[in-house]
């Protein structure tokens, strides 16, 4: 018996093994790295060492010009981002939730979004808003300079890129939240002599709202985590690239271009808790007003 | 004791004292380390053929010519062979420099841009030319001053010039003659290349002014003016900005009246590489434009085949800020360097592959086969230069601005470490200047700010604040 | 009734309208991507090819390397996926039918890895991948990832389904853990797995800052995404060829997600409806 549990135990290490050790080297170890990375101020060049400076550099980063903005802009896309996204995809969902003919069709083109990569996405985009060979001069907007080097209009054109991608992951969300809400009910209410409009909000909404939190927190870390469609949009050299210098987008240019790990560490574990805190907020006060059936 | 004692103890403490300082290496006054040797006796130790690699950074076009001097060199002689790595651009190979740093994939020689001097040196993988001057007895007399002056740090030479160049004038001499003005007189200053530019202007071109902050620097280096403190960083490390003062601001002030005035045109967001500032004067654009001499091969070539039968390229001199002060222009381009982390035997044989490319003969070929200025005088007396400059006169206007004019610190141009970072925000002054309206002397002055906010954060950085 | 009848084409203009909007980007992206260069700054813009330029998609994928960067990511893609699906399997499994000390910490361990996102790791992963001599190879590409916390709780949900008196049944007959799990757990858990694949599958291929960060100037292992970018850097004039290679990247992934909605969905919604 004994000799069984042991050979039980053993078989479980050795399964559950290769993804814990993937885990410690990937991810916790970078994690509790990147804590020290914080605390050491990195040279210039690779080859010099590194000094100790302890919260001083945190200090310095956290209180310093380009990461207010970078947290502000990031701040600002997630604003843009995440309600629109949302209610795009829920609209889209309720339009499309009935059994009817051809509907099949509408609800593939609806989450064809899904599959759009970031780079396609974001060439997509890139081609319509091009000042020479997008559709903007045809319908009128030309702007000097042009949108995507524009400063105030290059983050709400990457926002409106992101939120396009964002709709197919957000309808597909819905849509399945939809579908838990059964008919009966909204059939009921609908008997009951209740406007298309109140059964949506005083039934709908209420049953859907573990869907509404779940697809809020996703939608979040999307907008947290937007980065590849920044740099093909507009990328590092372009006029209007500190103005949607997004926290991720800093933390890339401060490893690469500016061969700062430290000051990257930094900003990391900033975003890091910045995300964490949004979710835990989300927690608190969001699913406080979630209606579980059960 | 005896006087004759004492005489004597005088005479060899005096004798020890001479035979000490003669032994005694050279010490940089803006630092504390000794000067290295330069590993000659390795070299000639090395059994066979010492094979060392260069990662340059021309593009194609010069990089045939190149291939060409390094050919002839592994041809003149057996000890040494160089390879050549084409890195296609200085960014390139400044980016593969560092990864090497970490790495430890260096070659013997690179070719690094005048920005990155200070940045060179603080990596500590360098070995300056100096001590191989000192070591083979190199005689340096024949080099333009100013050109060898620009990358001799701390009274050591650290690198080698090899791509030499400068800002000059390119003007469409009809589009002058069609506004009234001189065609064999370019405007030789600031105001005047203002003046000139309203003209040019009203009669249908006007100037295709291009963002780089070369130019800025050039402009201030021709009125004598400092960029950065302890004599423009050459005596000891830069710490802050002091280009702040009057003629900083008359160039911020007319570089902005002719973008507000719309007689020239700017580039704001294609950045320096991107511009077009010059063909545009072939295509009738601009009258006139500031471009780097390395571009004047490329330019001629292209005006001169038929295609633009409104142009006759004309080249001046870069327009000065002022005749009143005596100043220079500096120069730019790059030089090479010699990685101390490859074997002792790599780093002479890089030494001897540097000094055959700055040959005469070798510089007149450059010269003549890029459009480099060639940086030795007596490589401008070769029949190779000179029917160069006979049959294109444009291109000796680069080599007179490099020998004529005065050689200072200030001439010399400036050394900082976060000197890429100092040229962004350059570019970004203007920037705000042009498209956010902001007027020249708030521009100048967030200028200085993020200058010398670039060089605290660095030197604090690299720990030595 | 009128009302209905009313509704109903209501909704209809409602979804046309939606789906116009949605596929609008993607068709002008078509469009463009098989004009000719000079038709390309064309004022007002050409809505339809009348002369379709065909030339573009062989030019995207030769010249432009469509081909090797499809492979490429391809390649990648693949790695990651059976990776992921392996680790998690052996790992889920474990959780689910195995005893042994310290389970729920490890289980709690495994589900933190999903709080910890990638910017927080990116600086030492690379360093760490570089210092193994894997920078610009596809291991440097695929190591980090081979493993992932939402499969293993995907996994164990799937498994902890399976009824235990099957369990016992196959204790009874003899069934080791291994037999078990290939002929009993796996199979009873394909929705899951297939599930899993195709999440695992979207996100390796769409992954971007990685692949940046960790290829150089190497069409050899160069993704689509990072190929894509280089696509764009391209002239003006060349733009319908880099559209073209665009359309190239997104057709493979519109026709999986055509035949696998399902699991597409399953995947996407794990945690949406309680």
């Amino acid at each position: 018996m004994r000799s069984r549990r042991l050979r039980e135990a053993l078989l479980g290490y050795l399964l559950v093994l290769p993804a814990l050790f993937l885990f410690a080297l990937f991810v916790f170890y970078p994690f509790a790295r990147n804590f020290k990375l914080a605390l050491y101020q990195t040279p210039p060049y690779p080859n010099l060492p590194s000094k100790y400076v302890g919260l001083h550099q945190v200090g310095q980063v956290l209180t310093s010009s380009n990461f207010v903005e970078s947290l502000v802009t990031t701040l600002l896309f997630v604003v843009l981002v995440v309600p629109a996204g949302l209610l795009i995809g829920l609209f889209l969902a309720v339009v499309a939730q009935r059994q009817l003919r051809g509907l099949a069709m509408y609800r593939i083109i609806f989450s064809s979004t899904v599959v759009t990569s970031v780079a396609v996405s974001a060439l997509v985009f890139y081609s319509l808003m091009n000042p020479v060979v997008g559709l903007l001069p045809w319908l009128g907007i030309e702007p000097h300079p042009s949108v995507l080097q524009s400063t105030t209009w290059a983050l709400p054109a990457v926002a409106l890129m992101a939120v396009w991608q964002f709709v197919g992951l957000s309808f597909i969300i819905m849509s399945a939240g939809l579908q838990s809400v059964p008919e009966e009910v909204l059939e009921a209410a609908r008997v009951d002599g209740a406007s298309s409009w109140t059964v949506f909000w005083r039934v709908t909404v209420p049953m859907l709202s573990p869907t509404l939190f779940f697809g809020v927190v996703v939608a979040t870390i999307y907008a947290f985590q937007t980065f590849g469609q920044i740099d093909i949009l507009i990328g590092y050299q372009n006029a209007a690239y500190e103005h949607v210098n997004v926290l991720i987008y800093n933390i890339y240019t401060t490893l690469t271009y500016g061969g700062n790990p430290g000051r990257a560490a930094v900003m990391s574990i900033a975003l890091f808790l910045i995300t964490l805190l949004f979710t835990l907020l989300q927690l608190r006060f969001l699913e406080r007003r979630v209606h579980y059936a059960r | 004791m005896s006087r004759s004692r004492i005489a004597m103890a005088v005479a060899a403490l005096g004798g020890s004292l001479v035979g000490v300082m003669a032994a005694a290496p050279v010490v940089s006054p803006a630092g504390a380390a000794a000067l290295p040797q330069c590993p000659t006796a390795a070299l000639a130790k090395a059994k066979g053929t010492v094979d060392i690699s260069f990662w340059e950074s021309m593009n194609r076009t010069n990089g045939v010519t190149l291939t060409k001097l390094t050919d002839q060199f592994n041809a003149s002689q057996s000890k040494v062979h160089v390879t050549l790595v084409d890195q296609n651009s200085y960014t390139t190979t400044w980016a593969k420099y560092q990864a090497g740093l970490s790495n430890g994939q260096l070659p013997a020689v690179a070719q690094l841009q005048d920005v990155q001097l200070q940045g060179a040196i603080d990596t500590q993988s360098i070995l300056p030319a100096q001590s191989c001057i000192n070591a083979t007895k190199y005689k340096t007399s024949d080099f333009i001053p100013r050109a060898l002056a620009y990358w001799k740090v701390g009274g050591i030479q650290q690198a080698m010039p090899f791509a030499v160049s400068n800002p000059i004038l390119y003007y469409n001499k009809q589009a002058f003659t069609a506004a009234g003005l001189t065609p064999t007189k370019p405007p030789a200053t600031l105001g005047q290349f203002v003046a000139d530019a309203a003209a040019l202007k009203a009669h249908g071109s006007g100037v295709g002014l291009k963002l780089d902050p070369w130019h800025l620097e050039t402009w201030l280096a021709t009125a004598n003016t400092l960029f950065v403190n302890n004599t423009n960083g050459r005596t000891a490390r830069a710490t802050k900005a002091v280009f702040a003062g009057k003629n900083a601001l008359k160039v911020f002030t007319d570089l902005d009246q002719l973008e507000s005035s719309g007689d020239a045109a700017t580039n704001p967001y294609q950045g320096p590489d991107g511009y077009d500032n010059l063909l545009g004067i072939g295509s009738g654009k601009y009258g006139m434009s500031i471009d780097t001499s390395a571009a004047l091969g490329t330019i001629a070539t292209l005006l001169n085949n038929g295609q633009y039968p409104n142009v006759t390229l004309g080249v001046g001199s870069f327009p000065v800020l002022t005749t009143k002060i005596k100043g220079g222009v500096e120069p730019g381009g790059s030089a090479l360097y010699i990685s101390n982390k490859v074997p002792p035997a790599q780093q002479a044989a890089a030494w001897q592959y540097i000094a055959y490319l700055d040959t005469p003969a070798s510089q007149a070929t450059w010269a003549a086969g890029t459009g480099y200025i060639p940086i030795r005088k007596s490589s401008a007396k070769t029949a190779t230069v000179q029917k160069l400059w006979t049959t294109n006169p444009g291109f000796k206007v680069a080599y007179e601005q490099l020998v004529n004019g005065a050689t200072t610190p200030a001439t010399a141009g400036a050394v900082i470490g976060p000197f890429p970072t100092v040229r962004t925000a350059e570019l970004t002054a203007e920037k705000n200047m042009y498209t956010h309206g902001m007027s020249p002397a708030a521009a100048l002055k967030t200028l200085t700010q993020q200058v010398n906010a670039a060089l605290t954060s660095y030197n604090e950085r690299l720990g030595v604040t | 009734m009128p009302g209905r009848r009313w509704r109903l084409v209501a909704r209809y203009v409602l979804l046309t309208v939606g789906a116009v909007l949605i596929l609008f980007p993607l068709y002008m992206t078509v469009v463009n991507s098989l004009l000719h260069a000079n038709e390309l700054d064309r004022q007002p813009p050409l809505f339809f090819p009348v002369h379709p330029d065909w030339s573009t998609y062989p030019t995207a994928w030769n010249v432009g390397n469509m081909g090797t960067y499809l492979r490429n990511s391809a390649i990648q893609t693949v790695i990651i996926v059976v990776g992921q699906l392996v680790t998690s399997v052996l790992a889920a499994y474990a959780f689910a039918f195995l005893r042994f000390p310290l389970k729920r910490t490890l289980f709690v361990v495994f589900l933190a890895t999903l709080m910890i996102p990638f910017e927080v790791t990116l600086i030492t992963n690379l360093d760490t991948v570089t210092s193994f001599g894997w920078y610009n190879t596809f291991a440097g590409l695929t190591v980090p990832f081979l493993a992932t916390g939402f499969g293993v709780f995907l996994l164990r949900q799937a498994f902890l389904q399976i009824p235990k008196d099957l369990q016992e049944a196959a204790a009874l007959d003899g069934y080791g853990h291994w037999r078990f799990m290939t002929r009993v757990a796996v199979p009873l858990a394909r929705p899951a797995l297939a599930a899993l694949a195709v999440f695992s599958f979207l996100a390796a291929w769409n992954q971007y800052l990685w692949p940046l960060v960790v290829t150089g100037d190497n069409n050899a292992i160069r993704t689509v995404q990072i190929g894509l970018k280089q696509l764009q850097g391209s002239q003006l004039q060349d733009f319908n060829v880099t559209l073209a290679g665009t359309v190239i990247a997104v057709v493979p992934l519109f026709i999986l997600l055509v035949v696998f909605q399902k699991q597409l969905v399953r995947s996407l919604t794990a945690g949406a409806v309680k």
